[in-house]
C-alpha cells in the first residue's frame, strides 16, 4: 500500500479539543477513511497550527482526496513517499 | 415438534415479508451445507404464511443442462397471464423479466417467491436473480433463494452474481449453521443412542442426525451416505427399483412419468411413501431429501444408469413433451447414449434456449450434439458448428466461437461451397477483431471479400463490406470506411438484412462524424432506432456509445454527457455489465474535460476495480487518470501514463495513442521538460495527420508549439480552439473553450495571455478546480509582469461557502467550531466582545442554528470549517 504525505493549510488554525469530543472527531475521520481503504498514520502540526503534514497509507492519490473531502479537510499537496530511516543503512 | 434453533431465522423472514408488504421488498439468500435444513426452513416459513401471502415456487434442475429459466417457467405456469404468454412466444426475455417485476411491485396480496437450489441455476436464471436483486427494494415481495454454499467455489457462476449484488440494497445472506450439541441431544432423547457420539459423528448436520435416528438404532453409521444406504437396504426390491428410476428422473418426479418409466405397481409407490423415501407433491413426488437421491445415483453402475435413462427417455417421449422438456430430453438422450435422440433433441433444446436469450445453455446443447455428430453428414455438422459459434459469440466466448468457425470453414472448403466459405471467413474476421487479433481480422476480411465478390451479391457480401467498413473506420480511414459502408448499406437494404444494416449505418455514421461530417449523425441515429426496434441490445449500446465517444472526441462535452447518460441507463436497465463499464470509461474522460474532477476520479476507480476490462477501456481510463493527476499536481503520473501507453500501443489505434501521447506531452511540459514534451507530441503527430483527425492534430501541434518546436506542417483544418492558440490568440481560444464547457483548457489558454486580468481569471478557475501546477505557472507569470496582489492559491474558505458567510464570519465560525468562547475569539482577532457577539449571531442565523454546537456541526457538514 503506497504511503503519501499530505500538506494542509488551516487559515484559522487547527483546533482539536482535548476531550471526548475531540477523540470522537478523530475516530470519525478514521471510520470515514476506512470505507475508502485509507489509513491515517499520524500528522505533524506546525507551531502556529496553520500547517499540517499528514502521513497516510492508501490505494491511490484519488482515494486520499476523496477521504479528505468526506472529512471536510483541505488538501494543498500530495506527495508519494517511502520511509527512510537513519539506521536503515547500518 | 418445530424446527430446533431456527426461530431467529423464521422471525427474520417474517419481518422481511411484512416489510415487503409495506413496500420495502428484499431478497434473502439462504446458504448452508447440504442437509443443514434449508428446504425445511423454507417449508416451515411457507406454512406460517399460508393463506396470508401468495406463494410462488420455482425449482432449479440438477441437470448438466438445466431448463433455461426453469424456475420462472414454473412460476409463470402458476401465474398464467402475460408472463406465461411472454415466455411461450419468442419475445425478448427482458419483457418477461419486467412483467415479473411489475407483478412483484403491484401484487394483490403479500408475495413470497421461493427459488431453491440456485447453485444449479442456469445462466438465464442467474441473470434473473441479478435483475431482481438490483431492483427488489422497490417491490412488495420477499424473494427467498437457497443454495449449497459448499458447492459454490470461487469460479462458480453464482459467485459472480453474488459479487454483483454485493452493493445492492435490500439483499441479505443467511447462513444456516448446523445444530448444536444440545439440539442433537434433544433429538436423540429416547433413541438409545449416545448424544455425544451422535453429535461428534454427524457434526450437527440435521439430515444426517435424522437419518441415523430413523434407522435401526444399531450404531451410528460413519457417513451420511452409509446412513441413507442403510435405510434403503430395508426396502423391497420393487420399491428400490422404483427409487432408482425416480433418482434418474430428477428432484421433481411426475407421477405419470414415474409409472410409465418404472412400470411400477401401486404397492411399490406406497411403500416408498410410507417409509419416507418419497413424499407426495403437487405435481407428483419428490425425494425427502436431495442427498437420498444423490446416494442412490452414486450406487448405480454405468450400465444400469444408461438403461434407466433409456427407460425415462422412452417414457418422456411418450408423454407428449413440450418445448420446456427439450433440455431434459437432450440430457436423458446423452446419458442413455442414444445418438439419434441426442441429434434430434439437443439442437431443438438449443433453439429453445436461444429464444430465451439463454446463450450458455444453447452453446452447451450444440456442444452436446457435436459430441455425437462424428458420423453425421458434413453439411449438417457444419450447420451445428455455425450455430454453436453464434451462441458462443453472443456469450462472449470468442475463442470457442473461433474454433467452431474454423472447423465449419474447413468443411465448407472441402464441400466446395464458396458462399458458406465466404460467410464463415467474414465471421472469423469479426470474431478476431473482437478478440483483439487485429491482423487476423484484416486477413480474414480480405479473404472473405475475395471469395464473395466472385459470386452473385447477397447478404453475406453485404456483411463482408460492413466488416471492411468497420476496420477502416477504426483505422480512421474515413474515405475507405464510407465507401465500403455505403456499398454494405445498399446491399443490406436490397436484401432486407436488418442486422447488417444496423452494423453498416453505425460504421459509416461514426466514420463521417469523426472527420467532422455532420451527416454522420442521422446515420448513427437511424442505426440506433433500428437496433431499439429489433431489441438488439449490443447494437443499441454500441450506437449510443459511439455517439457519445465521437462527441467527446470533439470536446462537445454537453452532448457527450447526454449520450453517455442515455447509454449507461440502457446498460443498467438491461444488465449489460460489460458495455456499462466501457461506457463508464468514456464518462471518465467526459468528466475530466468538464472539470468535474472528483467525479472523474470516482468513475475511474469503478472501472479499474472491475476485472476483465478490455485493454481499450483500460487505456482510456489510465490516460484520463494520468491527466487528472498531472493537472492536480498529484503523484503517480508516470505509472499511469506509462501503462496507458503500453496498452494503447498493443491495440495500435489513434483513438488510444493520440490522447495518451497528448497527456504525456502535457505532463512533460508541466514538469518543465520541454524537449520531452515535444518528443511525446511528435510521436503520434504523423499518425494523426494521416487520419485527418482535427482535434488530435490540433492538440499535438499545440504541445509542440508550447515546447518551442512547432511542426512545419500544420494543416488549416485543425480544430478551432487549438488553431486560435497556435495563432497566439489566447483570449479567443479561451472563449471557445468556455463555450465548449472545458474549464481547464480555458484556464490554460488564459494563462498564456500577457494580460494580468486574464491571468487572474485563470487563477480563479485553477482555484476552483484545484489545478495547482497551472496555478503556479500563472502566478509566476504574474510575478514576472510585476503585478501586485497575487492571490495565494486555493483555500478552503474560497472553495466552499455554501452559507454565504463573509470572510470575517468564516474566521469566527472556525474559532467557534473549535470551541472558543466569545471572549477568547475577541482576544484572538483583536476585536471587541460586542463585535464578536454581533458576528456570532449572524453566523448562527446564516447557518440556521440555535446553539453554538449546532452551528459547529452545520459548518462542518457544509465543509466550511475543518472539523479537526
Amino acid at each position: 500500500m503506497p504511503r503519501y504525505l499530505v500538506e494542509r493549510t488551516f487559515d484559522g488554525g487547527l483546533q482539536i479539543p482535548v476531550s471526548a469530543e475531540g477523540a470522537g472527531i478523530c475516530l470519525n475521520v478514521v471510520g470515514t477513511n476506512a470505507d475508502l481503504g485509507v489509513t491515517w498514520v499520524h500528522s505533524y502540526v506546525s507551531e502556529d497550527k496553520t500547517k499540517t503534514f499528514c502521513v497516510y497509507d492508501g490505494p491511490s492519490p484519488e482515494a486520499i482526496r476523496q477521504a479528505a473531502s468526506r472529512n471536510g479537510l483541505p488538501v494543498d499537496r500530495i506527495t508519494r513517499v517511502s520511509v527512510l530511516d537513519p539506521y536503515f543503512y547500518q | 415438534m418445530g424446527l430446533l434453533e431456527r426461530d431467529p431465522f423464521l422471525t427474520e423472514l417474517s419481518r422481511r415479508l411484512q416489510e415487503g408488504t409495506a413496500g420495502k421488498g428484499s431478497l434473502v439468500l439462504v446458504a448452508g451445507e447440504a442437509g443443514v435444513g434449508k428446504t425445511a426452513l423454507i417449508q416451515a416459513f411457507s406454512r406460517t404464511v399460508d393463506g396470508t401471502a401468495r406463494l410462488l415456487i420455482g425449482a432449479c434442475d440438477p441437470l448438466s443442462t438445466p431448463r433455461p429459466l426453469g424456475p420462472l417457467v414454473d412460476i409463470a405456469a402458476e401465474v398464467g397471464g402475460e408472463l406465461d404468454r411472454l415466455l411461450a412466444t419468442g419475445e425478448h426475455r427482458h419483457r418477461a423479466f419486467r412483467t415479473f417485476l411489475e407483478l412483484l411491485q403491484h401484487p394483490d396480496q403479500p408475495v413470497l417467491v421461493v427459488i431453491e437450489d440456485v447453485h444449479w441455476a442456469d445462466e438465464a436464471t442467474l441473470d434473473l436473480l441479478r435483475f431482481l436483486g438490483r431492483r427488489i427494494a422497490s417491490t412488495r415481495a420477499l424473494v427467498v433463494t437457497t443454495h449449497r454454499d459448499d458447492e459454490v467455489g470461487p469460479q462458480h457462476p453464482l459467485r459472480v452474481v453474488l459479487g454483483d449484488l454485493a452493493t445492492a440494497p435490500a439483499i441479505r445472506r443467511i447462513t444456516l449453521p448446523p445444530l448444536s450439541a444440545a439440539a442433537v441431544g434433544v433429538l436423540a432423547q429416547g433413541s438409545g443412542l449416545d448424544p455425544v457420539a451422535l453429535y461428534r459423528q454427524t457434526n450437527g448436520n440435521p439430515f444426517f442426525v435424522t437419518e441415523v435416528l430413523a434407522g435401526d438404532g444399531d450404531g451410528i453409521p460413519p457417513t451420511v451416505r452409509d446412513a441413507v444406504l442403510a435405510r434403503l437396504a430395508r426396502l423391497s426390491p420393487a420399491a428400490r427399483a422404483l427409487l432408482d428410476v425416480a433418482a434418474v428422473i430428477g428432484t421433481s418426479v411426475e407421477a405419470a412419468l414415474l409409472v410409465a418409466a418404472a412400470g411400477a405397481e401401486e404397492d411399490a409407490v406406497e411403500e416408498c411413501l410410507g417409509k419416507g423415501m418419497l413424499r407426495a407433491e403437487v405435481r407428483g413426488y419428490a425425494f425427502r431429501h436431495e442427498m437420498v437421491r444423490e446416494a442412490i445415483l452414486a450406487e448405480l453402475t454405468p450400465q444400469r444408469r444408461m438403461a434407466l435413462h433409456r427407460a425415462v427417455l422412452g417414457a418422456l417421449r411418450g408423454s407428449e413433451p413440450g418445448p420446456d422438456d427439450l433440455a431434459r430430453l437432450a440430457h436423458h438422450a446423452e446419458e442413455a447414449g442414444d445418438r439419434a435422440a441426442v441429434l434430434a433433441y439437443a439442437p431443438a433444446a438449443a433453439r429453445q434456449a436461444t429464444r430465451l436469450q439463454a446463450h450458455r445453455a444453447a452453446a452447451a446443447q450444440y456442444a452436446r450434439a457435436l459430441r455425437f455428430a462424428e458420423r453425421l453428414d458434413p453439411v449438417e455438422r457444419a450447420a451445428l458448428l455455425e450455430a454453436r459459434a453464434f451462441a458462443c459469440y453472443l456469450l462472449g466466448e470468442l475463442d470457442a466461437a473461433i474454433q467452431a468457425r474454423d472447423e465449419a470453414l474447413a468443411i465448407w472448403r472441402r464441400q466446395g461451397n464458396r458462399l458458406k466459405e465466404g460467410e464463415n471467413l467474414r465471421w472469423l474476421s469479426r470474431l478476431s477483431w473482437r478478440r483483439g487479433y487485429r491482423s487476423d481480422a484484416e486477413r480474414f476480411a480480405q479473404a472473405a471479400l475475395e471469395v464473395l465478390e466472385r459470386l452473385p451479391p447477397g447478404p453475406q457480401l453485404a456483411m463482408a463490406y460492413s466488416s471492411q467498413a468497420q476496420l477502416r473506420m477504426l483505422a480512421f480511414d474515413a474515405d475507405e470506411a464510407i465507401a465500403w459502408g455505403e456499398r454494405a448499406i445498399a446491399l443490406a437494404e436490397q436484401y432486407e438484412d436488418t442486422e447488417t444494416l444496423i452494423h453498416a449505418l453505425n460504421n459509416v455514421g461514426t466514420a463521417r462524424l469523426v472527420v467532422g461530417d455532420e451527416r454522420g449523425h442521422a446515420l448513427l441515429e437511424r442505426s440506433l432506432q433500428l437496433a431499439l426496434e429489433a431489441d438488439s441490445e449490443d447494437d443499441v449500446a454500441r450506437a449510443l456509445s459511439n455517439l457519445g465517444t465521437v462527441a467527446m472526441g470533439m470536446y462537445q462535452v454537453e452532448l457527450a454527457d447526454r449520450y453517455l447518460t442515455e447509454a449507461l441507463a440502457y446498460c443498467i436497465d438491461r444488465d449489460l455489465d460489460a458495455n456499462l463499464f466501457c461506457g463508464l470509461g468514456t464518462l471518465t474522460v467526459i468528466r475530466l474535460r468538464q472539470g468535474r474532477w472528483a467525479e472523474a476520479a470516482e468513475t475511474a476507480g469503478q472501472v479499474m476495480r472491475r476485472p476483465g476490462i478490455s485493454p481499450i477501456t483500460y487505456a482510456e481510463v489510465l490516460t484520463a487518470l494520468g491527466c487528472l493527476r498531472v493537472r492536480r499536481g498529484d503523484p503517480e503520473v508516470d505509472s499511469a501514463l506509462d501503462r496507458a501507453l503500453e496498452l494503447a500501443a498493443s491495440v495500435g489505434e489513434l483513438q488510444e495513442l493520440g490522447p495518451v501521447y497528448a497527456a504525456r506531452a502535457e505532463a512533460a511540459w508541466l514538469a518543465g521538460d520541454l524537449t520531452r514534451a515535444a518528443a511525446e507530441a511528435r510521436a503520434a503527430y504523423g499518425l494523426a495527420l494521416r487520419c485527418r483527425e482535427p482535434w488530435l492534430v490540433g492538440e499535438l501541434a499545440y504541445w509542440q508549439m508550447r515546447a518551442g518546436e512547432p511542426p512545419a506542417d500544420i494543416p488549416d483544418w485543425i480544430a478551432e480552439p487549438f488553431a486560435l492558440q497556435l495563432q497566439g490568440n489566447g483570449q479567443a481560444a479561451a472563449d471557445a473553450w468556455y463555450r465548449l464547457g472545458c474549464p481547464y483548457e480555458q484556464a490554460r489558454a488564459l494563462a498564456e495571455s500577457d494580460d494580468p486580468a486574464a491571468l487572474r481569471q485563470a487563477l480563479d478557475i485553477c482555484a476552483q478546480l484545484g489545478a495547482r501546477p497551472l496555478a503556479a505557472f500563472a502566478t509566476r507569470r504574474l510575478r514576472e509582469m510585476g503585478a501586485r496582489r497575487i492571490p495565494r492559491g486555493p483555500r478552503p474558505s474560497t472553495r466552499v461557502n455554501a452559507a454565504q458567510l463573509t470572510q470575517r464570519e468564516l474566521e469566527i465560525a472556525q474559532l467557534l467550531a473549535a470551541g472558543l468562547r466569545n471572549a477568547e475569539i475577541a482576544e484572538r482577532l483583536y476585536l471587541s466582545r460586542k463585535t464578536v457577539e454581533h458576528h456570532v449571531s449572524a453566523v448562527l442565523a446564516k447557518l440556521d442554528a440555535t446553539t453554538r454546537t449546532e452551528a459547529a456541526a452545520r459548518a462542518a457538514a457544509l465543509g466550511i470549517v475543518a472539523p479537526i
